[in-house]
């Protein structure tokens, strides 16, 4: 994959893409148990120019419980109460502008049958 | 500032009470050591996700008399293989059973983490490590050049010890502050798997799966329209009441396809081999992990003076294979006896601790580590080679087993159609030289 500016997106044949559901997450989300810290956000956008500039903004699609949005005033918005941990983002951005911190210890997903 | 009297002190620190964790704390544990086993989760496997299937060789080396300490196993493994999708609602199931599959207890027990690694890290406790749960740690404490603790979220939470085993998983943050590996992996070498559990009745589960009883069950591998022709894999496990179905795709195919996972997910569950499977079942619970699938290429190194690594943080994963729990459980177990020889002798330094790092080598894990070290990278130079295949076989065996009511030189013919209008015969024959390579590590 590459990253930064360079960072392109691939398109699936017509008829795969059209093969795909929609699925609205928060249905799935409902299943899932958390600890969430009211306090303090275990992730954040480092900065949100980078975000302004990244064209594709992949976040909003791969994060596997949709935690990145696009708000109405452009910039990403982050849900970290519906993350899950899974670290797609830390490593998935391809500007590396999500700072991704462990939760505070018990606070989080937490998974009841995993 | 703390003064050394007040120090909180262990023999050892394992960071993280998963299968690597637990097995490490546990043997450190049973031989006299005073070890503190730290979890960010509020309980030990809060924090994962998982298919499948645990492999009891594993658990077995740790822990003998495992079946009489009542391991909450769904159902063992009595039925595992491919299963093959195609496009066109085509389902080939290459499936064995019996032979090993019927030993007692089985070769591997279909469970769920979060439930298992509760009990895992009870074996651990029991043994007289001390688990510490809703616990983060933060950062590695050094003495010069020497690791001589961790720093957790509490307050004065810092906590030392001579040796300190991270366990920490695929998020390797603390693998990096300790200068094992210099960078995060790449999202090529990620596969981000994610599932649904679905309760059905087991009735329903016995009957759809043609199981007698529950203590029979399936692991399926499921290749073809899966993963919407990118790098990826699907499985179906059955638990007792239950069905796990999911499926992996390399993080970066994910990406660059502006994919929606719970998408990918749900088109999988609607596919006309896998609906009925799952018809009127209940969501119980979805999620998602990253698994490192990068290879012997992408370890760190797995030691340094006073610290080791273990499990999916050291990558250790047979992609191929389903292997990692196995890997991760053994890896702990001998990262474990190396921090006792270092107790014995009274040194910490990484040359005392680099029987780690032989011992794995005279195991299955850094041996199969190494073979299948170019596994990775002929997935990702061959993108068609999970979508192009399973589809031909469906294709082909659907083509034999019909009759046309015309000579069989064409159905022949049709056959290696269906294969060289998916990839040329060339490309066929050299697509399966460069999987044996990666498989045999020529």
């Amino acid at each position: 994959m590459k990253t930064g500016d360079a960072f392109s997106v691939k398109t699936l044949p017509q008829d795969l893409q059209a093969s795909l559901p929609d699925v609205y997450v928060d249905d799935l989300l409902v299943s899932l148990k958390y600890f969430i810290d009211e306090a303090q956000s275990h992730l954040k956008i480092i900065d949100h120019a980078v975000c302004a500039r990244c064209e594709h903004k992949p976040c909003t699609s791969f994060c596997p419980v949709g935690v990145y949005t696009l708000a109405h005033d452009g910039k990403i918005q982050v849900a970290y109460q519906a993350c899950v941990e899974c670290g797609s983002c830390r490593v998935g951005c391809p500007y590396q502008n999500i700072e991704w911190k462990l939760p505070r210890g018990g606070f989080g997903v937490a998974y009841k049958f995993g | 500032m703390n003064n050394s009297a007040e120090k909180i002190r262990f023999d050892a620190i394992v960071v993280g009470a998963g299968l690597a964790g637990s097995a490490a704390a546990m043997v450190m544990a049973r031989e006299g050591l005073n070890v503190a086993l730290i979890e960010r989760g509020q309980k030990a496997g809060g924090k994962n996700y998982f298919g499948g299937a645990i492999y009891t060789h594993a658990i077995g080396e740790v822990l003998p008399d495992y079946m009489e300490r009542h391991p909450p196993f769904e159902r063992p493994v009595t039925e595992a293989g491919f299963w093959f999708l195609s496009r066109d609602g085509g389902l080939t199931r290459m499936m064995v059973q019996g032979g090993r599959l019927a030993n007692e207890p089985a070769d591997a027990y279909i469970t769920s983490r979060a439930i298992f690694d509760v009990w895992w890290a009870e074996q651990a406790q029991q043994a007289g490590a001390l688990l510490i749960p809703k616990t983060s740690v933060v950062d590695i404490l050094w003495d010069g050049g020497q690791v001589v603790g961790v720093k957790t979220d509490r307050p004065q939470g810092d906590i030392y010890a001579p040796v300190v085993i991270v366990c920490e998983g695929v998020n390797n943050l603390l693998t990096q502050k300790l200068g094992l590996i210099d960078h995060d992996l790449e999202p090529a070498h990620m596969a981000l798997a994610f599932k649904q559990l679905i309760a059905l009745p087991m009735d329903t589960i016995n009957a759809r799966f043609g199981l007698p009883d529950d203590q029979h069950g399936v692991a399926a591998s499921v290749l073809g329209d899966v993963s919407l022709g990118l790098p990826g894999m699907g499985f179906v496990y059955t638990n007792k009441a239950s069905l796990s179905v999911g499926l992996g795709v390399m993080l970066d195919a994910v990406a660059e396809y502006k994919l929606k996972p719970y998408e990918i997910l749900q088109r999988y569950l609607q596919h006309p081999a896998i609906a009925p499977l799952v018809k009127d079942g209940q969501l119980m619970e979805y999620g998602a992990h990253l698994i490192p699938e990068g290879g012997y290429r992408d370890m760190p190194k797995l030691y340094t003076n006073g610290a080791m690594v273990a499990g999916d943080a050291a990558s250790m994963v047979n992609a191929l294979h389903w292997e990692g729990t196995n890997m991760a459980i053994v890896a702990g177990k001998l990262a474990a006896e190396t921090a006792l020889e270092a107790h014995q002798r009274g040194d910490f330094s990484g040359a005392a601790l680099s029987p780690y790092e032989e011992r794995l080598q005279e195991r299955f894990i850094l041996q199969d580590m190494k073979q299948y070290r170019n596994f990775s990278h002929f997935l990702e130079t061959h993108p068609t080679f999970m979508d192009a295949y399973p589809s031909f076989v469906n294709d082909a065996l659907g083509q034999f087993f019909s009759a046309y009511g015309l000579p069989k030189k064409n159905l022949f013919k049709n056959i290696l159609g269906s294969l060289t209008s998916r990839r040329q015969l060339m490309q066929a024959v050299g697509d399966i030289l460069s999987m044996g390579r990666a498989v045999m590590g020529w």
